[in-house]
């Protein structure tokens, strides 16, 4: 039985990346960044959902991690001519300049030095509670935005980065969400990820049962930040640029408004809400364009989409506070006992 | 280096900057105290004041005193409104769906700002009887930087006295104690909650007006760095702690407009400075200069 | 052979003195048991000996190695495991995980073991597995052990927890107040658990109760607290004659039989 729905995975698997061929053939250029955007919403949704939805830990703190891994991902991808041409004003530090990695081992950095960092910042603030922890991240997130700004000779400072090589591409963005999927779904079905349960459900249970908060919080929030800057680093060359302002508070919105949606604790959920929010998003935009119906123009009023966005996470919290999926996850016994298929043996493991 | 003069200019401007943030922490550090909940909101609040204002005179052509007063009671109406729509319904919900709620809410805030009033910023009205210099020597400093702190302080007496002295007061003491106990005591939760954001939000208002009047550009996210300093403000005073959210303003303030001054070439770093400081104040002393401790029954 | 030795411990929290130089020694294979007034100091003298509450004065040793003011995580490792008074288990979490979770501190393989699935973590959890099974037969929980926890009923939910508890090893088990909520039946039924679990499990129990029932039919030895203060100690038949025993309780004997 365990094989046959690793099987089913496989073949999941298979099916997606030819689904992924077909669209990458057939797609015109906006379309295929709408799905890279979904994909990357994906790993981002996924890496908060770590901390906040599994773990319990209410953080606010995930736009700097993007930004170190955006930031890192783009130094070390991008030509020496062209960061020459973006360090007009201030010359790039040695040996930055001159240095570079490929794609893949430059996420890979990127994804670690946000871990690095989430960790230099999880081990002190992870003493915090609540809603003292959910406004020091915050106010970590904004200190290294302002530090990148500030930090002139490596980041470039306000003016950004300029002409990031585009390597991200739909292979990419949905094979890094794929392994997302993959790695934190095994994570939390394993002995850590009940332990993160456990922490989220009752802290003091979970301390008594010899699970250490400190430790697993810290992991959690480690690998968290892992790939929220591994998901930094796609968007940043999926845009070709990026700056401070990218990173504000407001980026972290969107991604809590996706694991809200899906449901804190639904690796499933945070996928399908990661898809309903982008496209949403881009399926909105003609409220803030002006429109031609016949001989009628109607002007199109400029944030009216984030007014929608804002009143659709409010209206989530009041109404559906468990989401799309609650803590419920897809998995193939589910879809089975659906279908009328003889129930799996008791005691088996999902997956 | 720097003379007295300066050094007394840099004060001054320190002091009124603080009497805005702790005008603001009060709202923050009520509510906090009531309902144990950052209100994210109240920053927004506060931006939208500001445009009450300046419709009222650019629109409505009102006397400047007329429109401020009306922007005062509308915010307070607001603030009312925020609590019933935003906050009542999940009183008893996880504190991490109030926290999204207001998350929501403010950035609900916000974005209508953007539909109705525009993105781009405007320009608040001067009142030449406040915002006048006086001359002083060779040194000139604006009226309002005596006028801040002042209304600040009349304010704050103002709300002590309605604290400690009145009823009204008392029912706020008692359901910020615990609103369960007040509730079955016959204290009116709905009731002195509502007026608790009435209040919290007027001071805001006030210090919109005032913040208005001295940085004279409104735009639709003003009050996000403002309201997350007076937050921080309230941190360092210990939140719940009305005199506390005053003196972590003024702290605040003071400090910032210092260290800038003080150290010129740090100056970009001048909005990390708060956080800085509200996360050694969260590590070392989390419960504020003020705060007591409250320990979890196991 | 002496396990647990608490040395005139006290705990006061601002001025207040919630247990005053409290004196314990557990020994292997004891049930020694913890009565007294409500907001006497029970749950209190608990929670410095499980290192929720770091004592203000006094020392906490186990097998002679000072353990007090140490985390609750750090001493569970050790062996001593505990049941809380207000019920605390993981309410989302099903039955099986619930018991799982108590076998962590034990895994060995690190998370990327965990999260690739190697051999390793293969084995421990294939073991775990095992136990947690074998515990959940025992206290005859096998069969919801898909349900939600917080399905089952109070008395299974009670054993659960104790369950849970047994999964990290403890050598000793501290419960605060395993019958509470109980009827007669169940209580019953529940002392027999205790022994028997005592006996399985080669345990030590530290206990927390208020069903006299309970407390006189299974205690090698009992603890009075008054206010805080310890004001009697002795063996059931000495506790029911003990002139100070009696005042502390006169008035409200009733609810407590």
């Amino acid at each position: 039985m365990k094989q046959k729905k690793t099987l089913l995975t496989v073949i999941s698997i298979v099916v997606l990346f030819l689904g992924v061929y077909l669209a990458d053939q057939n797609l015109d250029s906006y379309k295929m960044r709408i799905l890279n955007l979904c994909a990357i919403y994906v790993v981002l949704g996924l890496s908060m959902n770590l901390i906040n939805g599994f773990t319990g830990l209410f953080s606010l703190g995930h736009a700097g991690f993007m930004a170190v891994g955006a930031y890192t991902t783009a130094i070390l991808t991008m030509p020496d001519v062209v960061k020459g041409q973006n360090f007009f004003m201030v010359p790039m530090m040695k040996p930055l300049d001159t240095m570079h990695v490929p794609f893949f081992l430059a996420l890979l950095i990127g994804g670690i030095f946000a871990g690095i960092v989430g960790y230099l910042i999880g081990a002190p603030a992870l003493r915090l509670r609540g809603d003292y922890l959910a406004i020091a991240t915050l106010g970590f997130a904004e200190i290294i935005r302002v530090v990148f700004t500030n930090i002139q000779s490596v980041t470039n400072g306000a003016l950004g980065l300029k002409g990031i090589p585009e390597s991200s591409n739909i292979w990419w963005t949905v094979g890094v969400a794929t392994v997302t999927v993959l790695f934190i779904g095994s994570l939390i079905n394993s002995s850590y990820g009940r332990a993160f349960k456990a922490i989220r459900e009752d802290e003091i249970a979970a301390e008594s049962m010899g699970i250490s908060l400190f430790k697993h919080k810290v992991l959690a929030f480690t690998i968290g930040a892992f790939f929220a800057g591994v998901g930094g680093g796609l968007l940043g060359s999926l845009m070709g640029t990026i700056d401070p302002l990218m990173f504000r508070f407001f980026l972290t919105f969107n991604i809590l408004l996706i694991i809200i949606l899906g449901g804190m604790g639904s690796i499933t959920g945070t996928i399908i809400s990661a898809f309903i929010i982008t496209i949403g998003g881009e399926a909105l935009r003609f409220l803030d364009e002006s429109m031609t119906i016949g001989n009628l123009v109607i002007p199109g009023i400029s944030g009216l989409r984030m007014v929608v966005f804002s009143a659709l996470l409010m209206i989530v919290v009041l109404f559906f506070n468990r989401g799309i999926m609650g803590t419920n996850e897809f998995t193939w016994d589910r879809l089975f006992a659906k279908f009328g298929k003889k129930p799996l043996a008791k005691g088996g493991s999902k997956q | 280096m720097m003379n007295l003069s300066t050094f007394f200019q840099h004060l001054t401007n320190g002091i009124s900057l603080g009497s805005l943030y702790a005008l603001v922490a009060i709202g923050y550090t009520m509510v906090y105290g009531t309902l144990r909940l950052i209100n994210f909101a109240h920053g927004d609040v506060f931006m939208m004041t500001t445009y009450f204002a300046f419709y009222g005179v650019a629109t409505f052509m009102l006397p400047w005193y007329v429109s401020f007063i009306l922007a005062i009671i509308l915010t307070a109406a607001l603030g009312m409104l925020l609590e019933i729509g935003a906050y009542r319904p999940l009183r008893d919900a996880p504190k991490i769906s109030i926290m999204i709620s207001a998350i929501g809410a403010s950035f609900l805030l916000e974005n209508l700002a953007v539909v109705l009033f525009g993105g781009r910023p405007k320009a608040f009205p001067s009142v030449k009887l406040l915002t006048d210099s006086i001359q002083w020597g060779t040194v000139s400093i604006q009226k309002l930087t005596f006028v801040i702190p002042i209304v600040t302080i009349i304010f704050l007496v103002g709300l002590l006295y309605l604290i400690n002295h009145t009823k009204t007061g008392m029912a706020m003491r008692a359901v910020a104690k615990d609103y369960e106990t007040a509730g079955i005591m016959g204290v009116n939760v709905n009731k002195t909650i509502s007026q608790t954001f009435a209040i919290g939000s007027m001071l805001a208002a006030v210090g919109g007006i005032m913040w208005g009047l001295k940085f004279p550009q409104i735009a639709p996210l003003m009050g996000v760095m403002p309201g997350l300093k007076a937050f921080i403000a309230a941190v360092i005073g210990g939140i719940g702690n009305i005199k506390g959210a005053v003196i972590g303003g003024f702290i605040l303030g003071i400090g910032e407009i210092m260290i800038v001054a003080f150290l010129p070439s740090l100056s970009g770093y001048r909005d990390a400075f708060a956080f800085i400081f509200l996360i050694v104040i969260l590590l070392f002393k989390p419960t504020g200069i003020t705060g007591e401790k409250i320990a979890e029954k196991v | 052979m002496n396990l647990l030795k608490v040395e005139n411990v006290s705990m006061i929290f601002g001025g207040l003195t919630a247990v005053k130089e409290f004196n314990l020694d557990l020994n292997q294979g004891e049930i020694v048991a913890l009565i007294g007034p409500n907001g006497a100091g029970k749950t209190t003298a608990f929670n410095m000996i499980t290192g929720v509450y770091r004592p203000t004065i006094g020392r906490i040793s186990y097998k002679g190695n000072d353990i007090t003011g140490q985390r609750p995580d750090q001493i569970t490792k050790q062996g001593i495991a505990r049941t809380f008074q207000n019920i605390r288990l993981f309410k989302d979490l099903t039955v099986l995980d619930n018991v799982l979770i108590a076998n962590h501190l034990h895994l060995k393989s690190n998370f990327l073991e965990a999260t690739f699935k190697l051999p390793r973590y293969r084995r421990e959890e294939k073991r775990i597995l095992e136990k947690s099974l074998s515990l959940l037969e025992k206290v005859g929980l096998v069969d919801a052990q898909n349900e939600k926890s917080s399905s089952l009923p109070y008395g299974k939910q009670r054993r659960l927890e104790i369950a849970r508890a047994l999964a990290t090893n403890p050598e000793i088990l501290l419960l605060d107040e395993p019958a509470a909520g109980m009827n007669p039946k169940e209580t019953d039924d529940l002392t027999e658990f205790i022994r028997q679990i005592r006996d399985e499990f080669h345990l030590s129990i530290f206990m927390i109760e208020h069903h006299m029932q309970v407390v006189m039919g299974i205690s090698d030895r009992i603890c009075v607290f008054d206010h805080g203060v310890t004001i009697a100690e002795g063996n059931p038949y000495e506790i029911q004659n003990n002139q100070k025993v009696i005042e502390a309780y006169l008035g409200v004997a009733e609810d407590y039989a």
